[in-house]
């Protein structure tokens, strides 16, 4: 086979000769094609399994870890969430229409999968400066995409993140979450129970679309790629997926699948390989049969990302009944091979074994690589001169900022009420949906902090997780689980390396504090175009719940006159490092100072506070203080024209970033009891001030504040149109 | 008597579960669901055709629903003189199949619209007895073609018969618009001549419960019932 062939397939000439020496033959084009698929980073994870084998991923209330379709835990009764997040990031800037739309189609997928019906859709996008041309264009597109998909299959989006910095120009950054609800004893699973057992296909018919994603997915990109790669994003029909997920949910709970596997990156090769792997079995699987929407050969086939596909398992007896409820929902069925007891993959194409690897080969000797890294150098810490800065000043450069205005341009483009169970809507701390016929809530919240990260990537992660997990507790939601989606640029730079090898360490060390394990993820390399690479973005999805739905805390001011109170613990101005990039007082990466060590159990004693308080029915509202500091987060507590006075000694401290931060709005009648509580329990609290009607007023100069929440709400539009 | 109801789900319908749940905790009645297939109705009170995307709005929103197995029953139904409700979608559909007059074309920002809205009554129906004149609803709008359309002749037939039944307003505090999507006449819905079939685009289904964020929605099914 020629060399050149081998390396644009994505493999490395000595993973071929691996391959080669395993076979002792020559490899057809099908099989190069298959490893070219199944041993690139999205598949196989070669560069960071080493370490992603180091994070917790048990504990008493998980069911499933990683290594499904979709990570599962236990809610007690029969109740399990099924939840997992994806990217679709090179996708998303080649076509972001067609490449966000298929992002929230492929992780939906991933979630009915496992016999859980999605009850909610989340996300996580970063573009370039608004300034630079392409990111209207993308903003426009992923929004559209990210909405059009799931408004029409009808999945409420209940929340996100949406951030601009200059490093994603050229790499926008999609990630899709989904979580859905499924009864314990009915979850599904990919390992297929008996030989003999039928393979079906259900769904859309294959074509032409994403042959090669996958390993597309792995590539670094030059900006002349574009063009060329249009063709390798793949085509969404959000209705289709309607009915297949109908479909499929009725099959399954009607007991007629013994297991089933979504055709997603990779298509029929990754999920017919996965199956036999996880069952310790063969499959064999006649091309012939594959309903096709143009004529294909094997190659393509065996390749293509067509979207709305599944591939089951079923019974010989059951074969009647499946294809009659698939009929009603008018989804193409056709059955194209068996489970055998060879442990051999087999593709037959015109009477002709196109295949025939054994499993062993393809799954368990996919390379693993042990990657160079640097450890990032312990950084001099000095002081900044705040002299000049003005309190006006800091408002109107947050005023002008995309990353501090209100986004409901972004959400209000997205159904977030369908299905009639949300309870907390995207633009508050964390979406919240009730567990259909039951009071049991579940909350969710994405987050990234990259420029933490990037300035100290171990502790950067802690406050990442951090972030998510004070998102929960604003709402006074138990934090459960976390499932991550890590965003780097290329490996081969020991930098890189380095980041993505500390990160996951601060995961790990968050994690096992907060006892919320990660039972689901992906991971996304080779983030850089013209050899910029993105900033390290490690996405964080946490999910958390509360047994009863009425003692959850809104996020919005509650009633004129109420208290103001402050939790946790300011970092200092020299050491927040949002407020030294936003507020224009260091620009230059390696300007900024070390992050503070995060005290882990300071900030579960402070939640801790938080749920207790919020149990008692002490707290009216609450937000978590992140970047942007105290201020920011009252502007996102505004409601119905009530703003805020208060009085701090250094205008500074309002937007400085905090650990275990908490604004937190009480009754005055209860603010005895709040705060011997807080006493009590040594946890220290700020009172600023009060919440007052259409007003805002710092240390007594008054702000304009119809000015202000004008600028707040509507400008994010004006900026980007 | 106790109130009977039903909801048509078509392929692609996404607020068919919605609708139900909304009819069986609000009527305490029978509440059936159809399939689209289907070529006969239970005699009831009130048929809600439901949001969603039937049919993937290929073509255009709700006319292949339209054109359905069931819809002869429905057109029957209504002609009969007993409650048709269209939700969303199913304002779209209704239009389609010719029950209602207009039509809804793309929202004036070209942009879906998932947000609160705040609609008022205009004229008295049985749909919105129970609402005060000038009474506020806040009611949650999803959709990407709401905004309703028709000539000037048609317009002035639904105000001369009195047959606009919903009109977008600003809501309590600042910061809400006049006219949500561009609606001729800040239109959010309308009835028959007969005023027994409603046409809506805010889902009064998801404002209804005391989790929700409004319940407001509450007020057409106690309008039906009293």
């Amino acid at each position: 086979m020629n060399e050149e062939l081998i390396l644009q397939h994505g493999l490395t000439l000595d993973e071929f000769q691996v391959i080669r020496k395993y076979l002792n033959r020559d490899l057809s084009i099908e099989e190069l094609g298959i490893f070219s698929a199944m041993w690139n980073e999205h598949c196989c994870y070669k560069t960071s399994k080493k370490w992603l084998k180091k994070l917790p991923t048990d504990n008493e209330i998980v069911i499933q870890g990683p290594g499904e379709n979709a990570g599962v835990i236990d809610l007690k009764d029969n109740d399990g969430i099924a939840f997992k997040i994806e990217s679709h990031n090179h996708p998303s800037y080649i076509e972001p229409f067609n490449g966000s739309a298929t992002g929230v189609g492929g992780i939906l997928r991933d979630i009915f999968t496992m016999g859980a019906r999605p009850i909610a859709t989340l996300d996580s996008i970063r573009f370039g400066l608004i300034e630079t041309e392409k990111t209207k264009y993308l903003l426009n597109g992923v929004v559209h995409g990210i909405g059009h998909y799931g408004n029409c299959i009808g999945i409420p989006n209940i929340g996100g993140e949406c951030e601009f910095e200059s490093t994603y120009d050229f790499n926008n950054l999609v990630n899709a979450m989904a979580v859905g609800h499924v009864q314990k004893d009915k979850i599904f699973y990919s390992k297929p129970k008996s030989i003999g057992s039928l393979i079906v296909y259900i769904g859309s018919k294959t074509g032409k679309d994403g042959i090669h994603g996958a390993s597309m997915a792995s590539d670094v990109f030059s900006e002349e790629d574009e063009d060329e790669k249009r063709p390798s994003v793949q085509v969404g029909d959000p209705f289709m997926e309607k009915l297949l997920m109908e479909g499929c949910l009725e099959l399954m709970s009607s007991g007629l699948i013994e297991s089933m596997q979504d055709m997603g990156a990779a298509g029929i090769t990754s999920s017919s390989v996965e199956m036999a792997s996880k069952g310790n079995v063969g499959v064999y699987i006649n091309l012939d049969k594959v309903p096709l929407r143009q004529p294909l050969s094997a190659y393509e086939i065996l390749l293509s990302e067509s979207q709305e596909r599944m591939l089951a398992v079923i019974d010989k007896k059951n074969n009647h009944k499946v294809r009659e409820i698939l009929q009603k929902w008018q989804i193409d069925y056709e059955v194209i091979g068996e489970i055998t007891d060879t442990k051999r993959v087999v593709f037959e194409s015109n009477n002709k074994k196109v295949v025939d690897l054994p499993v062993e080969i393809i799954v368990d000797d996919a390379p693993e690589y042990d990657r160079e890294f640097y450890i990032p150098r312990k950084r001099k810490n000095k002081d900044f001169d705040f002299s000049k800065i003005k309190l006006e000043d800091m408002i109107i450069n947050l005023l002008t900022n995309l990353n501090y205005l209100d986004k409901s341009w972004v959400f209000d483009q997205y159904d977030s009420t369908v299905m009639g169970d949300t309870i907390r809507e995207p633009g508050q701390s964390s979406g919240i949906v009730k567990i259909h016929g039951t009071q049991k809530v579940i909350g969710a919240s994405t987050d990234c902090n990259p420029l933490y990260i990037r300035i100290n990537p171990y502790e950067g992660m802690k406050y990442t997780v951090a972030e998510s997990y004070r998102n929960l507790i604003a709402c006074n939601i138990n934090p459960l689980a976390i499932t991550n989606n890590l965003n780097f640029a290329s490996p081969l730079d020991p930098n890189i390396m380095g980041e993505l090898v500390l990160s996951i360490h601060g995961l790990k060390t968050a994690a096992v504090k907060f006892n919320t394990p990660i039972v689901s993820g992906n991971v996304s390399l080779y983030n850089q175009t013209n050899e910029i690479p993105i900033k390290p973005t490690p996405v964080i999805g946490m999910v958390g719940s509360n047994m009863d739905l009425n003692k959850i805390n809104t996020n919005k001011f509650c009633e004129i006159g109420n208290k103001i109170l402050i939790l946790g613990k300011q970092l200092t101005k020299n050491c927040s490092p949002y407020l030294l990039q936003d507020q224009k007082i260091a620009f230059n990466i390696c300007e900024f100072n070390d992050l503070e060590v995060l005290d882990l159990d300071f900030e579960k004693k402070i939640a801790n506070c938080v749920l207790e308080l919020s149990d008692l029915k002490c707290i009216m509202s609450c937000n978590d203080i992140s970047r942007g500091g105290i201020f920011s987060a009252l502007l996102k507590m505004q409601y119905k024209d009530m703003g805020f006075r208060v009085k701090v000694p250094d205008p500074i401290d309002l937007f400085c970033e905090y650990s275990a931060g908490y604004v937190i709005e009480i009754r005055s009648k209860d603010f005895e009891e709040v705060t011997s509580f807080l006493t009590n329990k040594c946890a220290e609290y700020l009172e600023i001030g009060e919440i007052i009607k259409e007003g805002i007023e710092i240390n007594s100069k008054k702000f304009d504040y119809f000015d202000i929440m004008n600028k707040y709400r509507n400008d994010f539009e004006k900026i980007i149109s | 008597m106790s109130f009977k109801s039903a909801v048509i789900t078509f392929p692609g319908s996404n607020c068919d579960r919605d609708a139900l749940c909304y009819l069986k905790d609000l009527t305490n009645g029978e509440v059936h669901n159809i399939w689209h297939e289907e070529t006969s109705l239970p005699k009831v009170d009130l048929v809600i055709l439901p949001g969603g995307f039937s049919f993937g709005d290929y073509l255009r929103s709700g006319a292949m629903a339209s054109k359905s197995k069931i819809i002869d029953e429905v057109v029957k139904h209504a002609n009969d003189n007993r409650y048709l409700l269209g939700i969303c979608n199913g304002f779209q559909i209704l239009t389609e199949i010719g029950l209602l007059e207009g039509a809804l074309i793309r929202n004036k920002k070209l942009k879906f619209l998932g947000k609160n809205c705040f609609i008022k009554k205009k004229f008295k129906n049985n749909f919105n007895l129970s609402i005060k004149d000038n009474q506020i609803l806040q009611i949650p709008i999803a959709h990407n073609e709401g905004n309703f359309y028709c000539d000037i002749e048609t317009l002035n037939l639904l105000k001369n018969n009195e047959q606009i039944a919903f009109e977008y307003c600003k809501g309590e505090f600042s910061n809400t618009e006049e006219n949500i999507n561009g609606s001729i006449e800040a239109i959010a819905g309308i009835t028959n001549k007969k005023k027994n079939v409603l046409g809506m685009m805010p889902h009064p289904e998801r404002a209804y419960s005391d989790f929700h964020q409004s319940q407001d929605g509450r007020l057409i099914i106690e309008s039906l019932i009293s």
